[in-house]
């Protein structure tokens, strides 16, 4: 395999190719965060720029991985939505959360319960937008059944979702786009990150006790309405379902062992989507692909040149080496700050445009403090693997603070608006935030504990 | 023979901010022609009595489905009492919000083989007919089409 870390570590000169693309960063940025145009469109734009003002060749753009397009997160989120897609139909996913509701019993507290635990459970294995389709709709179905307020339960499941996205390589975008640069596998993000997830999901669950535990009532024939419901009736295609979970089964193990085996996530993505397209026996693949949320597939394509631009004229390694400025090299240092600065600046701007760039800035860094070491020796470097694992920590957490924090948050808050329940900025972030910063404080225990610590 | 030639007069319609319970009592008492009474669909017309819309039961049926149900398969869940909870729910929401605003209009000189070709590609039941300065006049339902055909297939020619 070859590395192309070191195309980062060229001399730069603030020349007018540097300004030029530093200026259409920072523009495609305001206007990504001011969303006064569709953030796909201002990406490709400003991607086509890069290209256009000849900063990045085409050829760099689709073909050099360090500076443009990684089809490796592209594959990876495509294959899982066309997985997804094909399971739909089946009805597996309006059995899990019927089931899920009837598991509470009709008690609106443990119902809040269970579907947060799914919520975070199913997020850590498929895209945390995808979860809260999923469940959202389910969610305010069973809340007008109980005749309760169904708000509390859906910020609880978009902050559940973005915990549980956090703890695999495939949960949560920015983990994928740090797997991939970072040259991190499955089982990886599984040893260092399940177990953080795992001690936040449960304190979660005990803020949720504190704030819900005996607010929520529900009249008691109400109940019955839930306990009547037959989650059997949800299954449309068993025959399509069992096909589904044997091909998620296969996918499952091919991500435990993609490691061992030499395979990239996006291969057994891949070979996932492309064996249930397969064993689907369908003549329409157009149906499946169609819905692939094309829109965020080509927002990654486009800030991924985008940054490559960046990286080339030298902006990524000027702004890591004031990072380094102030850190002095300390990787202790580092992980915190890139932690915490990550949680406030997810909490505010999507995640994704910030990992990206992330990205090769903290390679940059890495090659300024170790100048000899080369590709996986530098990037799985000891020293800087806490570091990766609190940009991962960061980013993912922080989505938690505000309505606009997270894809799934803005999904959940556009879902309850168009059902006539509107949740307002403030009243998200009443939740969210300290629901961000708790859990941050834990992640930062935990990583200070087991990485500078017990160093394990 | 022509749109205009076809169409049943306008005779009532209702406001942008009419509401829900409200339309469905005037869809009861409206007019459909000189003898019968209660309508499937009404038109919608705003301040200065150009057409901003229409409501046909369909639209009503929307409007009181939860809008997560159309995202998941939730109807073999459903409770008893679950629809009139719902409308009552919804009672006070006004036209404007539930009435269906692309409204495919015709001119009323347009043959009738026009208004077949629209109502098949679009599914509609009702066409409203449009006068030269764009005021709505009449409205050409389906099955006035319908007796078109079966008045040239079963009458003698020339009748």
């Amino acid at each position: 395999m070859t590395n192309e870390v070191a195309t980062a570590a060229q001399p730069f000169v603030m020349d007018s190719t540097f300004w030029t693309a530093t200026i259409i960063f920072i523009l495609a940025y305001a206007i990504i965060v001011s969303e006064k145009i569709h953030k796909t469109i201002v990406a490709l734009f400003g991607a086509a720029l890069m290209l256009v003002l000849k900063i990045l060749e085409q050829r760099e753009a689709f073909h050099v991985e360090a500076l443009g397009v990684d089809w490796n997160v592209i594959f990876l989120l495509i294959s899982m939505m066309i997985i997804i897609n094909l399971m739909r139909p089946t009805g597996f996913f309006e059995y899990i959360a019927i089931k899920s509701a009837k598991l509470g019993r009709g008690e609106p507290f443990r119902i809040m319960v269970i579907f947060a635990v799914v919520t975070a459970v199913l997020s850590a294995f498929l895209d945390n937008v995808t979860t809260v389709l999923l469940l959202a709709p389910v969610t305010l179905f069973i809340a007008d059944a109980l005749e309760v307020d169904a708000i509390p339960f859906l910020i609880a499941e978009a902050l559940a979702s973005n915990i549980g996205g956090t703890a695999t390589l495939i949960g949560d975008p920015p983990n994928i786009m740090i797997a991939s640069k970072a040259k991190l596998d499955f089982m990886s993000f599984i040893i260092n990150l399940a177990p953080a997830i795992i001690v936040i999901m449960v304190a979660f669950l005990f803020v949720l006790k504190i704030i819900f535990g005996k607010k929520l009532k529900v009249k008691p024939e109400l109940k019955q309405r839930v306990l009547e419901m037959d989650e059997r009736e949800a299954i449309k295609d068993p025959l399509m379902l069992k096909k589904s979970l044997f091909v998620l089964a296969i996918v499952t193990l091919g991500f435990m062992f993609h490691g061992m085996m030499n395979y990239q996530p996006a291969t057994i993505a891949l070979f996932g989507a492309g064996l249930l397209l397969l064993l689907s026996g369908t003549h329409d693949p157009h149906r499946y692909l169609a819905e692939v949320e094309w829109p965020t597939i080509f927002f990654f394509m486009g800030l991924f040149i985008i940054i490559g631009g960046v990286v080339k004229v030298g902006l990524i390694e000027w702004m890591s080496l004031k990072v380094l400025a102030v850190t002095h090299g300390n990787m202790f240092g580092t992980s915190m700050l890139i932690m915490w600065f990550s949680a406030f600046a997810s909490a505010f701007v999507d995640n994704i445009p910030y990992v990206a760039t992330m990205n090769p800035l903290i390679i940059d860094m890495a090659h300024q403090v170790w100048p000899h070491l080369q590709g996986i020796k530098l990037l799985h470097n000891p020293e800087l693997m806490p570091v990766w694992w609190s940009l991962a920590l960061g980013a993912c957490l922080g989505g938690n603070g505000t309505a606009i924090g997270a894809s799934a948050n803005v999904i959940i808050v556009g879902m309850s608006e168009r059902a006539g329940k509107p949740i307002s900025f403030i009243r998200f972030m009443a939740y969210g935030m300290p629901v961000m910063i708790l859990t941050v404080i834990l992640a930062t225990i935990y990583v200070w504990l087991r990485y500078y610590v017990l160093k394990i | 023979m022509k749109a205009k030639d076809i169409m049943e007069p306008v005779r009532d319609s209702l406001s942008t901010d009419t509401t829900l319970k409200e339309t469905v009592n005037l869809m009861q008492v409206a007019r459909r022609n000189e003898s019968k009474v209660g309508v499937k669909g009404m038109i919608v017309l705003d301040d200065k009595g150009n057409l901003a819309g229409i409501v046909s039961i369909k639209d009503i049926l929307k409007a009181i489905i939860p809008s997560y149900m159309s995202l998941m398969e939730l109807g073999d869940f459903t409770w008893d009492g679950m629809l009139e909870e719902m409308a009552r729910k919804v009672a006070g929401k006004e036209v404007k919000d539930i009435m269906t605003r692309e409204v495919i209009t015709v001119d009323e000189d347009i043959p009738l083989m026009g208004c077949a070709d629209l109502v098949v590609k679009h599914n509609l039941q009702r066409i409203p007919v449009l006068n030269k300065d764009g005021k709505v006049i009449g409205i050409v339902y389906v099955r006035d089409l319908y007796y078109a055909i079966v008045k040239a297939l079963l009458e003698k020619d020339g009748k």
